[in-house]
């Protein structure tokens, strides 16, 4: 009866559902436990761990704050182990992301100083999921799915896979490829398709003409190569980056 | 005959979706007369992107050619989206308004 009213009034979670909404293993939340990191909450008269759902929130909440979600997401590709993104970020499959993205079309319309293009950040957004969608489907190295968040006030939109990444897509129907920066160069500037013979591949060179149109700027890499696009931009500027990501990593600012 | 887009939805994204999409309205373009234009309404569509306007709009384009007619294009996704479309596929959509 205790554990009962215990439960309904703190919402206790069991480790295996903490671990779930935290986006670490249970293992890894035990070892926190043990070194009083992260305490379960009644672990001195209890056989289980259990965890209050509103400080697992919190915990998750600081971690946005205190990171942008650029960082967060750049470790989640950079990272040569993968593991899934917390589940406020994770859109395993197309339509969990088709879902967030009709809510961000929703909330991007409440902007006012967004009313004239809200509708293009929408569409370059889509734009960038659905392509590691259709470029990863069936063919994921490990973790299925994207990453996919938003700060509305900060005007930042982020998604990132742990896909192939564009060098070895492209490669597949332009093996003279010899590098992620000639990769993304040809990403954003020829229409070309990744799933040949099927005529497509065009999704990038719309998000680079609708960035340059517009304002807002766009960074993106892959492998070791990364670029921005901003507003009036003439040229793509690749360049080399310090990092080696497992496959694609975009944020667009607005 | 008139497609109301805004029956697929207000965020009309995705290859996926898109073939779906064309695929559950193919039936109804059996009776299509053959001089009978074919008008895609985006009235209501809040984003469009390229990848849902090429597995929907292409078969219509490739099928229907000039008798394919554009209705209430002003979203800047649907403008944006077409003007890439119409780059690919060689041609300038008919747009109406």
């Amino acid at each position: 009866m205790y554990r009962f009213i215990l439960n309904m009034s703190l919402q206790l979670l069991t480790i295996s559902q903490a671990a779930n909404l935290l986006g670490v293993s249970i293992q890894t939340l035990r070892r926190w436990d043990d070194s009083g990191g992260f305490p379960s909450t009644n672990r001195e008269t209890a056989k289980h761990r259990h965890y209050i759902k509103s400080d697992i929130e919190n915990y998750i909440k600081s971690r946005i704050s205190s990171l942008s979600l650029l960082k967060i997401a750049r470790n989640w590709v950079a990272n040569s182990k993968g593991t899934e993104p917390l589940p406020d970020f994770y859109c395993p499959d197309i339509s969990v992301f088709q879902a967030r993205l009709t809510r961000l079309e929703n909330e991007l319309g409440n902007v006012k100083r967004l009313s004239r293009i809200f509708p293009l950040i929408s569409a370059i957004t889509g734009e960038i999921g659905n392509n590691s969608f259709d470029h990863n489907l069936g063919n994921w190295p490990d973790i299925l799915g994207i990453f996919f968040a938003y700060d509305l006030a900060k005007g930042k939109i982020v998604l990132a896979d742990r896909g192939q990444g564009i060098l070895a897509t492209l490669q597949k129907v332009k093996p003279e490829l010899a590098n992620h920066r000639d990769a993304l160069r040809t990403a954003f500037t020829e229409i070309i398709s990744g799933r040949a013979p099927e005529y497509r591949g065009n999704g990038l060179k719309f998000v680079k003409d609708v960035v340059i149109a517009n304002e807002m700027s766009l960074f993106f890499s892959t492998g070791d190569a990364k670029l921005t696009i901003q507003k009036n931009g003439s040229s793509i500027d690749v360049q080399g980056s310090a990092d080696d990501l497992h496959g694609c990593l975009a944020l667009i600012t607005f | 005959m008139t497609i109301f887009l805004k029956k697929f939805g207000t965020t009309l994204n995705g290859r996926q979706f898109g073939r779906e999409s064309f695929a559950a309205f193919g039936p109804s373009l059996r009776d299509v007369k053959d001089d009978e234009k074919i008008i895609v309404d985006f009235e209501g569509v809040v984003t469009f992107t390229p990848s849902w306007g090429d597995e929907f709009l292409g078969p219509l384009s490739h099928r229907f050619g000039e008798r394919l007619v554009l209705k209430n294009t002003e979203n800047p996704s649907v403008q944006a989206t077409l003007k890439l479309l119409g780059s690919i596929y060689g041609t300038n959509f008919l747009s109406i308004f």
